[in-house]
């Protein structure tokens, strides 16, 4: 009986021969990811030195951290966290990522997302990371364990393999595949486990694509998802790999699942994740219509060049309907560098799109915030009730071809009328 | 499952029946980054049942349904539950991340498929981890706890995760 990629990965890391599900093990991470936020790595900086009387944190080398929320800072507090930041990296010699952009866009960009490895950050969202054929998982502040010790204990996840096949529509994105996945499989349908996406879709899709797919499976339950590398993951990855090599792993053929899915995507139309929950998910055409005041283009789960491209597809030549908020946000400063020379971004701008600096903060309303009886469309990870402000505001998730139409007519839109 | 976990006691102090409950609702979500627990309990419960905080008592359980803490789960709902006097929580089932979370808080979280028949509000429940069950003071049924990871059940032995790594620490000095 053949083993999956994920227990390859975790047999790897934790120098065993091989690995089930269940099994509790202790694994090496090749990588520790984070962010600053209050409760978070300046929590782990304090119990380091104080519960544990570590000067010195295990392995520096192996961690990474991003400044990505609260910045532009809005408070001295702000401020001051990332200057703890700041101190403790020097301090301990460890890379740091400042205003890159969002992390999970920068650790790939920055060659983090190796095949084969196994990564840990605090953030769930970093299972992205396994667009890549990486094994990433947020563990919230078990990430202690990785600051203190080589290895942290892990029980090995079953797996739920996902086949998808049938071309996409035009105006129908990665987002509504996973939103898709998640209206047939359900909610908890995978809880605990790790997803592996497989099929001629995911063979097709772009990293972008991926990264979104992979990046919300916490919504269907699951600690991580993962994507089978083949040829053109391992020349992505290589331009990325500076002085380590990587070694990637694939699910072998007679592999066990704990579940097994065959989606056709060849008839999805454009679908929507209506408040107050992301697992609300619905046709598109049952909501086209309903006024929206305002719209954000970004998040670590959209953002990227394809998103940026298809809202300049549909907003080329055209205007942001009077008095609509679109908040386009790069998801890092190379994506907006890259779209800059592209000429997306002048077309965006052109049509009345208020572009910004890379950053998490409109994704949870730390920047542009909603009033009362507001409505947006959004390509962020949640939309729960305050999210993005007022909790009387609501959120309707969409993939970003829909929010650049919703823009035009201040209402949600069909994208594919301006594809056309 | 081996573990020197106590036996917990308590009576049901709220069922959240609904599936995939996102727990920040306990609170709020325009209280999600409140620290200070006098607010949070001035909040807690609001739109569930405004006599919470004057009806439960240290000692108490919460009851909940099918993927419990589904979403984006943030400390402080549990934190007030805790500081409350809420010892423990029955789900049918726990989403990851919550479940993660509340581990390593030393919160004891008990998988328990068929909870929400067994309990009603109010009624005493024991969480018995020698007998691996979930048991009905007032009516005698019984329901099995769904397999917990060796590893979750020492975190919540030593109390949360800092006081178990320590341990772990101690004994390798």
């Amino acid at each position: 009986m053949g083993h999956t990629i994920t227990e390859k990965i975790l047999a790897r890391a934790a120098c065993l021969a091989s690995v089930r599900p269940g099994d509790e093990i202790r694994a090496t991470p090749s990588r520790l990811l984070a962010y600053d936020f209050p409760g978070t790595t300046d929590l782990f900086f304090r119990q380091m030195k104080q519960d544990f009387g570590r000067e010195k944190v295990v392995k520096p080398q192996r961690i990474a951290l991003f400044i990505d929320h609260m910045v532009p800072a809005r408070e001295p507090k702000e401020e001051v966290l990332h200057q703890q930041t700041r101190a403790w990296a020097a301090e301990q010699g460890t890379v740091l990522h400042e205003r890159k952009g969002i992390g999970h866009q920068v650790a790939v960009e920055e060659g983090y997302a190796k095949p084969g490895d196994f990564v840990l950050h605090h953030d769930g969202h970093v299972s992205q990371l396994g667009a890549y054929g990486t094994l990433a998982i947020g563990v919230r502040r078990n990430l202690i364990e990785a600051f203190i010790s080589d290895q942290v204990a892990i029980t090995v996840p079953a797996t739920t393999r996902v086949n998808v096949r049938g071309a996409l529509q035009q105006g129908v994105m990665a987002r509504d595949v996973f939103h898709h996945i998640l209206r047939v499989l359900g909610p908890g349908s995978c809880n605990f486990q790790v997803v592996e996406f497989t099929g001629p879709t995911i063979e097709q899709m772009s990293f972008d694509g991926l990264q979104t797919l992979t990046g919300l499976t916490m919504f269907l339950g699951a600690i991580s998802s993962i994507v089978n590398p083949n040829e053109r993951t391992i020349a992505y990855a290589r331009e990325r790999t500076t002085t380590e090599g990587f070694e990637p792993l694939r699910s072998d053929s007679d592999a066990q699942y704990a579940a097994e899915f065959d989606i056709d995507v060849s008839s999805l139309e454009p679908t929507v994740a209506i408040p107050p929950s992301p697992d609300l998910i619905r046709d598109l055409r049952d909501y086209l219509g309903l006024e929206v005041h305002s719209g954000y283009l970004g998040s670590c789960a959209s953002g990227r060049l394809e998103d940026l491209e298809v809202a300049a597809k549909v907003l080329k030549g055209r205007t942001v309907k009077a008095g609509f908020a679109l908040h386009v946000v790069p998801t890092s400063q190379r994506v907006l560098s890259e779209a800059s020379r592209l000429g997306y971004v002048e077309t965006l701008v052109d049509a009345g799109a208020f572009l910004s600096s890379p950053s998490c903060d409109y994704c949870y309303g730390h920047v542009a915030t909603m009033a009362p009886g507001q409505r947006a469309v959004s390509t962020g990870t949640l939309n729960v009730p305050g999210r993005m402000g007022s909790t009387d505001s609501e959120i309707y998730l969409t993939n970003a071809a829909v929010v650049a139409a919703s823009a035009i007519e201040g209402k949600i839109a069909d994208p594919r009328r301006y594809l056309a | 499952m081996t573990t020197g976990l106590p036996a917990i006691p308590g009576r049901v102090a709220y069922i959240f029946d609904e599936p995939n409950f996102d727990i920040d609702q306990i609170v709020g979500i325009e209280n999600i980054k409140l620290q200070d627990l006098d607010v949070l309990t001035r909040v807690v419960m609001k739109r569930f049942d405004p006599d919470f905080v004057s009806q439960v008592r240290a000692g108490d359980i919460l009851v909940g349904g099918h993927n419990f803490g589904y979403g984006h789960p943030h400390i402080p709902p549990m934190h007030i539950m805790r500081h409350l006097g809420i010892k423990a929580v029955v789900a049918e089932s726990f989403a990851p991340t919550y479940w993660s979370i509340e581990i390593a808080a030393g919160f004891p979280q008990i998988p328990c498929p068929g909870i929400l028949d067994l309990a009603q509000r109010w009624d005493e429940l024991e969480i018995d981890f020698a007998a691996v069950c979930v048991r009905n003071l007032g009516t005698g049924a019984s329901m099995a706890m769904a397999p917990v990871a060796q590893r979750d059940l020492d975190v919540l032995q030593a109390g949360g995760i800092v006081p178990f790594l320590r341990q772990q620490q101690q004994l390798k000095d």
